[in-house]
């Protein structure tokens, strides 16, 4: 049995009983398996959700990179169209979505486990538009802070996949209008050289004051 | 594309920032009013409301050609507080920066279910000018062109929560309560909300251009595309012109800008009086004139249907034989809520007089026949009564919101009319039958 069809079984036992079943024997005798066969493709169902999560990524990627614009995007455009197109993907599974997607927890700075593949995946990405913004000036050269937007952008990635699942316009257009204006504001910062300015500023005036109190 | 069509948006942003002008300078005034309470130098009301108006105006007035003269407006009726519900609105619209074409091709595939080249041979990346809700692009298929005007997502969904934010403001800038407008602010949000249809848009452009077009000569309409419009997208021919601001401050021969005038009157006067059924957002950015000196009307967002019974009771004051006959005018304005039994009898006595002032010189373009809009002193009068009214003591203390709330937008239109008729320096038939 493919990985995706035991995939597909998987995530319509959820939605149907409203939990993952109870161990894999179960499952697999559900699927006319022996469990050597199941835990052949994964370790465990929290291995199935995740490799589930991180397919979400790639194959929009696959989609999104198939188009004819494609090529003539700049990094802000690439980031915006693959946002569109994940939640637009994510339309066809979304009640799977609101079941099982790891949510932040508000105690726990880390982010939701099971995502892991889900982040190199989407950084992978990150990477490579990064780079295109910068050598067409869209991204700030910064040193080393400039190794930690990848993750800033799965961070701003998640804040857009969980805003979409709260919300309940019609159409989803609130979500649209929030990847639309967060990006462009992502863009400014990680873009312009205002950061620079305010942090160079911020240097010398307080550089000054210590120097007074000297 | 002509320079013209260009700088629209351009003219819509100066007109934004002197409105903001106008909201920061109402804001420095509140301060030094609390400020100098702070410092016990005594609160003076009488003074800040005089800066605030003084402030407003000066913006205002600035605005030539703009969407309506705001100030004017603002000193003759009170029921302006919409309107200024409308800028602040429409201001928060159009500082919202450009969709980008990532967004564009999503709110297509969503619509549609295809992107954008699938239905157009050409489509512009960017933004050929905005709109008050959305954004217009250029298409073409085979030979002909068309402007596709693309909203800005969540709009609808956000209305309630940008009408929370303006509200405050405008409540200040007017200084009413709350309470007393509910059913304006009702009204209002009723009409901002069939503004994001642009599915109703397209059907009343639509049945609006049927009906006109071939009964008022000197207008025309762009065709409408219905296959290729739906909630959020709605295309129409594209039609090379100049704006109206454009063409008034460059058309040098008065038949024509006579004969311009007289087109976009007589549009009105069938709508209003035909149709019952009008355009409500005469303002010359909606407006196009065309090489022939036809006038073009676009954008049919705002549109306002009164009934038979409220067209009566509303034009009975254009009648001088109601105005000059003291019973019946305060009938009159008994049947429009303009005064009510539970006034003071000083209140009562200040409201008609006010009333009967504004009804005379409003309708004085009516009583002469044919008027000449170029005559300054005119729209001056109209502004010079409203201020008197608004420092007039007596009359601040009745201040409440008047009237029925369909008036809202027929006075708007009206205004609006009456100062594109001035921007234009024409001379009307203000009486002609229209069909």
């Amino acid at each position: 049995m493919e990985r995706s069809e035991i995939i597909g079984r998987y995530q319509h036992y959820v939605l149907e009983h409203g939990t993952p079943p109870p161990s894999v024997y179960a499952f697999a005798k559900d699927l006319g398996l022996g469990e050597r066969e199941f835990f052949e493709q994964f370790g465990s169902f929290e291995a199935l959700e995740s490799s589930f999560w991180e397919s979400t990524v790639r194959e929009t990627l696959d989609a999104i990179r198939s188009e004819e614009d494609w090529a003539g995007f700049n990094a802000h455009q690439c980031l915006l169209t693959f946002l569109y197109a994940y939640c637009d993907r994510t339309l066809d599974q979304r009640s799977f979505f609101l079941a099982r997607f790891p949510r932040w927890k508000k105690s726990c700075r880390q982010p939701p486990e099971g995502l892991c593949g889900m982040r190199s995946a989407f950084t992978e990405f990150a990477d490579e538009i990064l780079e295109k913004g910068m050598s067409n000036g869209e991204v700030a050269c910064r040193g080393a802070m400039t190794r930690t937007y990848p993750l800033g952008l799965f961070g701003h990635f998640l804040s857009v996949v969980e805003f979409n699942l709260a919300d309940d316009s019609s159409g989803f257009e609130r979500t649209d209008a929030y990847i639309e204006k967060s990006v462009r504001l992502a863009f400014d910062v990680i873009g312009t050289q205002a950061v620079d300015s305010a942090f160079d500023l911020f240097r010398f005036l307080s550089g000054r004051s210590w120097a007074k109190a000297d | 594309m002509t320079t013209e069509q260009q700088s629209i948006p351009s003219g819509r942003a100066s007109r934004v920032t002197a409105l903001a002008g106008a909201g920061a300078k109402v804001g420095v005034n509140y301060l030094k009013h609390y400020g100098k309470r702070a410092v016990g130098a005594g609160a003076d009301h009488e003074a800040l409301d005089e800066a605030n108006a003084g402030a407003i105006y000066d913006t205002f007035s600035k605005l030539k050609g703009g969407p309506l003269k705001f100030a004017q407006m603002l000193s003759i009726d009170r029921n302006i507080l919409p309107e200024a519900y409308r800028k602040q609105f429409a201001q928060a619209q159009y500082s919202a920066p450009p969709l980008s074409y990532p967004l564009v091709v999503r709110t297509f595939k969503r619509e549609f279910g295809k992107e954008p080249l699938a239905i157009f041979d050409s489509f512009t990346r960017s933004a050929v000018h905005g709109a008050s809700i959305g954004q217009v692009h250029r298409a073409t298929i085979g030979e002909q062109t068309f402007a596709v005007k693309v909203q800005y997502p969540g709009v609808a969904d956000s209305l309630d929560s940008d009408l929370a934010v303006v509200k405050p403001v405008a409540l200040q800038i007017l200084g009413l309560k709350s309470t007393e407008v509910g059913p304006y602010f009702e009204e209002v949000r009723e009409r901002l909300l069939e503004e994001t249809n642009y599915t109703l848009e397209l059907e009343r452009s639509m049945a609006l251009s049927k009906a006109t077009s071939e009964k008022i000569g000197g207008i025309r309409f762009p065709e409408y595309y219905p296959e290729y419009s739906n909630r959020r997208v709605l295309t129409m021919d594209w039609i090379d012109g100049q704006p109206l601001d454009c063409y008034a401050a460059a058309e040098t021969d008065q038949d024509r800008r006579n004969a311009v005038g007289q087109a976009i009157w007589d549009f009105y006067h069938f709508q209003i009086h035909q149709l019952k059924q009008f355009h409500a957002d005469p303002h010359p950015g909606n407006f196009l004139v065309d090489e022939q000196g036809q006038v073009v009307v676009l954008d049919f967002g705002c549109t306002k249907q009164i009934d038979e019974e409220f067209h009566h009771d509303y034009f009975r004051f254009l009648d001088p034989e109601v105005v000059e006959d003291e019973a019946a005018f305060i009938e009159a304005l008994e049947t429009l809520d303009i005064i009510s039994p539970e006034d003071s009898p000083r209140d009562r006595e200040l409201i008609i007089e006010g009333a009967r002032r504004g009804t005379r010189l409003l309708g004085k373009p009516f009583h002469e026949g044919s008027f000449d809009f170029a005559d300054d002193s005119y729209m001056a009068s109209i502004f010079e009564m409203g201020e008197e009214q608004r420092r007039n003591q007596d009359f601040r203390d009745v201040r409440t919101a008047r009237g029925s709330a369909d008036s809202i937008y027929l006075n708007r239109a009206y205004f609006g009319l009456y100062s594109l008729m001035g921007l234009l320096k024409a001379k009307i038939e203000a009486r002609r039958d229209v069909v």
